[in-house]
């Protein structure tokens, strides 16, 4: 038994297995070098590489696995003397089946090869050592990555663009995710998974990873629900759950809604009349980022807003006062789940952590193409340093909404 | 559980049996065609992996998804 994972992140992948218990070899395929447009497949595959089953009968899959195990293939470079007959009649009782270790190592693709070829090269040049750069080039090599992804989506024609595309994605998320993140990278990563999937609706693999960090209108199950109860279990048995790098976020967790949930306009704004100032110095450094990338009227939009202290002011959360608001104000004739946002206080009376928010908004339906601007401003209590000044300050925030996906 | 998120359902044979969320067959795969070579990184140490490595022996093959 042989996996291949499809996943953005292999440290969630890692703790799935250990909590199903999964004892054989699975590779990750984070960029889908597959191909697969869909999850999960089975397949059967013989000695000599060949594939003998795809899909097989879900109702006779025991026997299916019982005849496959036991039926002996013929080398596809010698002639056949005999047909192989199907492999889903039932011949007996299930068995287990041992995982066999590889019976030869398999090599990583030689970089400086692959930089050769790609100088001067097609755009399949590019992308292929984008590629050998994410799998194999460790953290510092992602900015490489991206530049050659970049580079290969510069000599593709559109139509075809959508591997490249959802890759190039999955390399700026991956960079949004080390410490070698820009600010820009997570929309950049949502920008390129929706020009993927514009190329391919069809693809349910690109489609999903927009779904993850997207609305709960358009979400078809909550994403990353098991993570606790993997957590629970795996420790009820003794063991320790593998640590995640990057725990899932609100829109990673949330059930997935059929019908919008309108604020109740019950919250009063916090700062109507613009009286507290405004954080000219930067203490806080605010990320917008919409999913998806460009909205159809009349459907929802998911916001994070994410909040850093700036660490070139050594700037910290103060926690000994009033916590973080944040307000938005919707465009007339839009939907938003919640107007009035709080983060509570850490334990400790300063603090560094990055904070994050969500909420969603309903496009009109008669929305014309276009961005919208959506306006918001954040209040919060921050200090200069560890027992530097503390201030109150506002600071606005402008959400560009794009109207006109497909 | 919604039938098409079954992956969840392991041991063994429960692990193959999961619905699909999609229709159509990648087109390149397919039965009596040879597995593309493909070097992946191993989810438990890192290190490059990939079926032609397991030749000789059969191997009952499960593309999926956490999610």
């Amino acid at each position: 038994m042989v996996g291949i994972i499809q996943e953005q992140h292999p440290d969630r992948a890692r703790l799935f297995m250990q909590w199903k218990q999964m004892g054989w070899p699975i590779m990750i395929d984070a960029l889908n070098e597959l191909e697969v447009a869909v999850v999960p497949i089975t397949m059967f595959i013989d000695q000599h590489g060949i594939i003998r089953a795809l899909r097989p009968p879900r109702r006779r899959i025991t026997e299916a696995v019982q005849r496959f195990v036991d039926r002996r293939f013929d080398d596809p470079a010698q002639p056949a003397t005999r047909p192989d007959p199907p492999i889903d009649s039932p011949i007996g009782s299930p068995t287990n089946l041992p995982s066999a270790p590889p019976t030869a190592p398999s090599k990583a693709p030689d970089l400086a090869r692959l930089r050769a070829a790609a100088h001067d090269g097609a755009s399949c040049d590019w992308r292929t050592l984008g590629q050998a750069l994410v799998n194999w080039g460790g953290s510092g090599a992602i900015d490489e990555a991206i530049t050659a992804f970049e580079t290969a989506l510069g000599l593709e024609p559109e139509a075809k663009s959508g591997p490249t595309n959802f890759r190039l994605g999955v390399a700026y998320r991956r960079r949004y995710d080390s410490a070698r993140r820009r600010p820009e990278d997570f929309q950049q990563a949502v920008d390129h998974w929706s020009r993927a999937l514009d190329s391919n609706p069809n693809q349910y693999i690109w489609r999903r990873r927009i779904q993850q960090y997207g609305p709960r209108l358009a979400k078809p199950y909550p994403f990353y629900d098991w993570v606790e109860q993997a957590r629970i279990q795996i420790r009820a048995r003794g063991e320790t759950p593998y640590e995640l790098a990057v725990e899932p976020g609100a829109a990673e967790l949330a059930r997935p809604q059929r019908r919008f949930s309108n604020a109740s306009d019950e919250a009063s704004e916090p700062d109507p009349q613009r009286r507290i100032d405004s954080d000219r110095r930067g203490f806080i450094l605010a990320e917008t980022v919409v999913v998806p990338a460009a909205v159809k009227a009349g459907s929802a939009v998911r916001v994070h807003l994410i909040f850093r202290p700036n660490d070139a002011i050594d700037a910290h959360w103060n926690n000994e006062a009033e916590p973080m608001q944040m307000w938005v104000a919707h465009p007339p004739g839009w939907l938003i789940d919640r107007h009035l946002h709080t983060i509570p206080n850490a334990d400790t009376a300063v603090s560094r952590e990055t904070r994050a928010i969500e909420f969603e908004l309903v496009v009109p339906a008669d929305a014309a193409a276009g961005t919208i601007m959506v306006g918001a401003y954040a209040l919060y209590n921050v200090c200069e340093g560890v027992d530097g000044t503390c201030l109150y300050r506002r600071q606005e925030i402008r959400i560009p909404v794009k109207i006109g996906g497909s | 559980m919604s039938e098409h998120r079954t992956a969840r359902q392991i041991p063994l044979v429960a692990a193959l049996l999961s619905a699909s969320i999609a229709a159509a067959d990648p087109p390149r795969f397919e039965v009596g065609s040879r597995f593309p070579q493909i070097v992946l990184p191993s989810l438990t140490d890192g290190r490059p992996m990939s079926l032609a490595a397991f030749r000789g022996h059969k191997v009952i093959l499960q593309v999926f998804a956490s999610w």
